[in-house]
């Protein structure tokens, strides 16, 4: 961690020397100085940053000049660690580990438009993807796009582009839309298109339109681009749902991911486990302990799901475990199947 | 020599002048021809190259009319009507069909007369002759049968009556004429005649408005064509004003000295009349083109079409002379990158009503205003039946569901263990379902209903990664075909 704040201190220093190169007056912001950003699994040690340690950190662009520059994210941590949230005109990367986190990559990036979205109504949303990945991690559905993150299918445009070259070419006329909300970007791997130069220039014009360009990075290694902030997503366990008896075991809540701040400016690592509350269109921070204690102790269903009918009828809407609620009979043992009583079937919910 | 396959001998079907001086004749046996002669080179005929290169001669020849057709394996009628003082008279444009042509290599014949059978028995019995009205008949008397257009058996019947010539069939009695060899007969004769009107099919539908620019000096540049395309586009304009209308679909059509033709054609999402738009346009599909497009020696005719026109509507503006709509500027876009990259480049869901999830969405693409699958009904028509917890839907969905090996369940119909995919083991720690979906059976009956059922869970792995998994299949199915798991999508 010490090392962590003086690395710190030396990026600043560099940031105020560019600064004063390029004649433009340093930006002081309001990042805390020691706040304990760390997420709870590594926070043992405080970044022990001297306490007068000027937090000087330039902002460039005339697009983050204006008041309303930054995207807050709704969790006051992030937040300040961004130092007032993800720059609304700008390219800002979103990385995925592996291929297979594809959903809570794409997720995640949804969520940050459907933000967008609550200030931007009607404003169309691109998804440009090249034929590989939306081959290897599936093509965005808009049906399941709606119900999560109140994004209208007319609202949606897709482009998929059987190169990455002309990826490149329709994010870069996307990008300096102002009639677009926002402009997805999905990529697979580290191709060498995709180089700083490139980045750059999507990167410019975002700021000129003032409109996001989120890149999607599935399965890439960090790599040096223009992008002001990089995110890693990978995705959490998500908890059961909420229902007035308590949390419903076995049931899937909300998504969740963990985000991890790859690359910003203010230059603060930080690792936090968000949650999407698709009512809300708002996000909510997880703080770590009370879920994994509910996870070691419930790791499996209490009560079975349907079973030993022959041919049930088709239910509308999903079916989903009966809570566990002390004392109720379908809790404690289970007859076999063979002897169960049909009026103890599995009850619908939902 | 051209030699082409009649029933079970290998026969002449074409042959050039020498192959006739050594007198060698059409319909002659190859083996034949060969014992006569055994150095003469025999091609294979290729009756399909032959229609390509037809039809290349038949675009050509747009630069004269818009109304070309194709007649038989040989021909092109040209409906020249009100085009020839654009070429200085008929004479003067027959003339420039004709040698452009022999500068081309070709040898044609051609016929200039007011009915498409006059003309069709001049070029190929007369050659190069210009007839006039009232003159058909004095044309078509001396003229064998064949130049009747007429069928063979009819030809043969009438020959072996002892009409041998067109002018004897005229002089011959109507009815029973009529009655002996049918109405085509006289249909024919009439057309020829200009008795009764014959409408030329075009290949290719008459755009409704065009701008040419025949070029003293050919263009080879791509910029030197888009300043033409501006060029032409402005005059479109003032067309377009007049009716009040607005292009959707415009062709670009670039007429190379040596005679090919190059037809470039594009959509838009909505009707558009702007020079500087419809030369942007033109630039990105010239771009994605490059390497089609041969410019060769030069283009000498240069032409715009639009091919399809609506209704334009004048955008309001605001006082500073400004619009604001950013319907327009998507419409642009949109309309640049299908130029660029073809018409599937761009893409925008469209809610089905189905409850299959693969096509409760149909993806096609942009257009200003979308077709309606289904007739418009709620607003929220995502949400099919209203449940107070709508099933939870995926935001990706793969384009084919992926197999995935289930080695065990904990319950015949209950949610998999551990699934494998893609050769990675994923342990399953919670699951939700199942949800039943079974098969349209409007659309397609299946044999055993239990088959195409399907039972979706929603799955969460160790690591947090959320699923759409289905069992297809139920357990004890008429068919006794065990179940088939499959991956179809991922949750955020």
């Amino acid at each position: 961690m010490a090392m962590n704040a003086v690395a710190r201190e030396t990026v600043f220093a560099l940031r105020r020397q560019i600064a004063k190169i390029e004649g433009t007056l340093p930006e002081r912001l309001q990042a805390p100085a020691a706040a304990p950003l760390d997420a709870d699994a590594n926070a043992i040690a405080k970044p022990d940053l001297t306490p007068g340690a000027d937090l000087t950190i330039v902002r460039r662009g005339k697009a983050a000049a204006l008041p309303d520059a930054f995207l807050p994210i709704g969790v006051e941590r992030l937040d300040a660690a961004l130092s007032g949230g993800l720059p609304k005109a700008a390219l800002s990367e979103i990385h995925g580990l592996e291929t297979r986190d594809a959903g809570a990559v794409a997720g995640f990036a949804l969520s940050l438009t459907s933000l967008i979205l609550k200030q931007a109504q009607g404003l169309p949303v691109l998804w440009i993807g090249t034929t590989e990945i939306f081959r290897e991690a599936g093509f965005p559905y808009a049906g399941g796009l709606h119900a999560s993150f109140g994004i209208e299918p007319g609202q949606l445009l897709f482009s998929e582009a059987p190169r990455l070259l002309d990826a490149l070419w329709v994010a870069e006329e996307a990008a300096r839309m102002t009639a677009l909300a926002a402009v997805i970007l999905e990529i697979r791997g580290n191709p060498q298109r995709l180089d700083l130069t490139a980045t750059r220039r999507l990167h410019a014009r975002a700021i000129s339109a003032g409109r996001p360009v989120f890149l999607l990075r599935q399965a890439a290694e960090p790599e040096p681009t223009a992008a002001p902030v990089r995110l890693i997503v990978s995705p959490a366990p998500a908890v059961p749902r909420a229902t007035v008896a308590g949390p419903l075991a076995g049931s899937i809540g909300r998504p969740a991911f963990t985000i991890t701040i790859g690359k910003s400016r203010t230059a603060l690592p930080g690792q936090f486990t968000l949650e999407w509350n698709p009512d809300e269109r708002a996000f909510d921070e997880r703080r770590g302990e009370e879920k994994r204690t509910q996870r070691t102790e419930n790791p499996v269903p209490v009560v079975s799901l349907s079973r030993g009918r022959k041919d049930p009828a088709a239910a509308p809407g999903a079916v989903l475990a009966f809570p566990a609620v002390g004392g109720s009979p379908t809790a404690r043992d289970q007859p076999s199947p063979g002897q169960r009583a049909t009026h103890l079937g599995p009850r619908r919910a939902g | 020599m051209i030699s082409h396959r009649q029933g079970n001998a290998q026969r002449i079907s074409a042959l050039d002048e020498r192959a006739e001086a050594l007198h060698l004749k059409r319909d002659m046996g190859i083996a034949d021809a060969r014992a006569m002669h055994p150095s003469i080179d025999i091609v294979e005929a290729d009756p399909e190259a032959d229609r390509r290169l037809l039809e290349g001669l038949a675009d050509w020849c747009d630069r004269y009319t818009p109304l070309v057709a194709l007649d038989g394996a040989d021909g092109l009628f040209l409906d020249v009507t009100g085009c020839t003082h654009l070429f200085g008279g008929e004479r003067v444009m027959l003339d420039d069909i004709l040698s452009r042509f022999f500068h081309q290599g070709f040898d044609v014949r051609a016929g200039l007369a007011l009915t498409p059978g006059a003309a069709w028995a001049a070029a190929r019995f007369c050659g190069d002759r210009i007839i006039a009205g009232g003159e058909e008949e004095a044309l078509l008397a001396p003229l064998p049968l064949a130049a009747l257009r007429i069928a063979p058996e009819i030809r043969a019947s009438l020959e072996s009556v002892g009409l041998r010539t067109a002018g004897a069939v005229m002089a011959a009695p109507r009815a029973p004429l009529a009655r002996r060899f049918g109405a085509s007969l006289l249909l024919r004769l009439d057309q020829a005649l200009g008795r009764l009107d014959e409408a030329v099919s075009p290949r290719l539908p008459v755009a409704p408005l065009s701008v040419e620019r025949h070029l003293a000096e050919p263009v080879t540049l791509t910029e030197d064509i888009e300043r033409l395309v501006g060029l032409l586009a402005t005059t479109l304009k003032t067309d377009l004003e007049r009716r009040g209308e607005g292009a959707r679909s415009l062709a670009l059509l670039l007429f190379r000295v040596d005679g090919a033709v190059s037809r470039i054609a594009l959509g838009t999402s909505r009707p558009m009349r702007e020079p500087m738009l419809i030369q942007k346009l033109f630039h990105e599909r010239l771009a994605a083109l490059e390497q089609d497009i041969d410019a060769g020696y030069g283009f000498d005719l240069v032409r715009l079409s639009v091919l399809a026109a609506a209704a334009f509507d004048m955008p309001q503006t605001d006082l500073i002379g400004e619009t604001t709509d950013d319907g327009a500027d998507i419409a642009l876009f949109a309309d640049r990158i299908r130029a660029r990259l073809g018409e599937g480049a761009i893409l925008r869901p469209v809610a089905v009503e189905s409850h299959l999830p693969e096509r409760a969405v149909a993806i096609i693409p942009f257009t200003e205003a979308p077709r309606r699958t289904t007739p418009p009904k709620r607003p929220d028509r995502m949400q099919a039946p209203m449940t107070i917890f709508p099933p939870e839907r995926p935001i990706r969905l793969f384009r084919a569901p992926e197999p995935i090996e289930v080695p065990a369940t904990e319950m015949p119909e209950g949610p998999p263990l551990h699934f494998r995919w893609r050769r990675a083991l994923y342990r399953v720690t919670r699951a939700e379902g199942p949800e039943r979906i079974a098969a349209e059976w409007w659309r397609e009956a299946p044999s055993d209903a239990a088959i195409s059922t399907r039972d979706y869970f929603r799955i969460e792995d160790a690591d947090g990664r959320r699923y759409w998994l289905y069992r297809q299949g139920l357990y004890g199915g008429v068919s006794r075909i065990a179940p088939r798991w499959f991956m179809h999508g991922v949750f955020a």
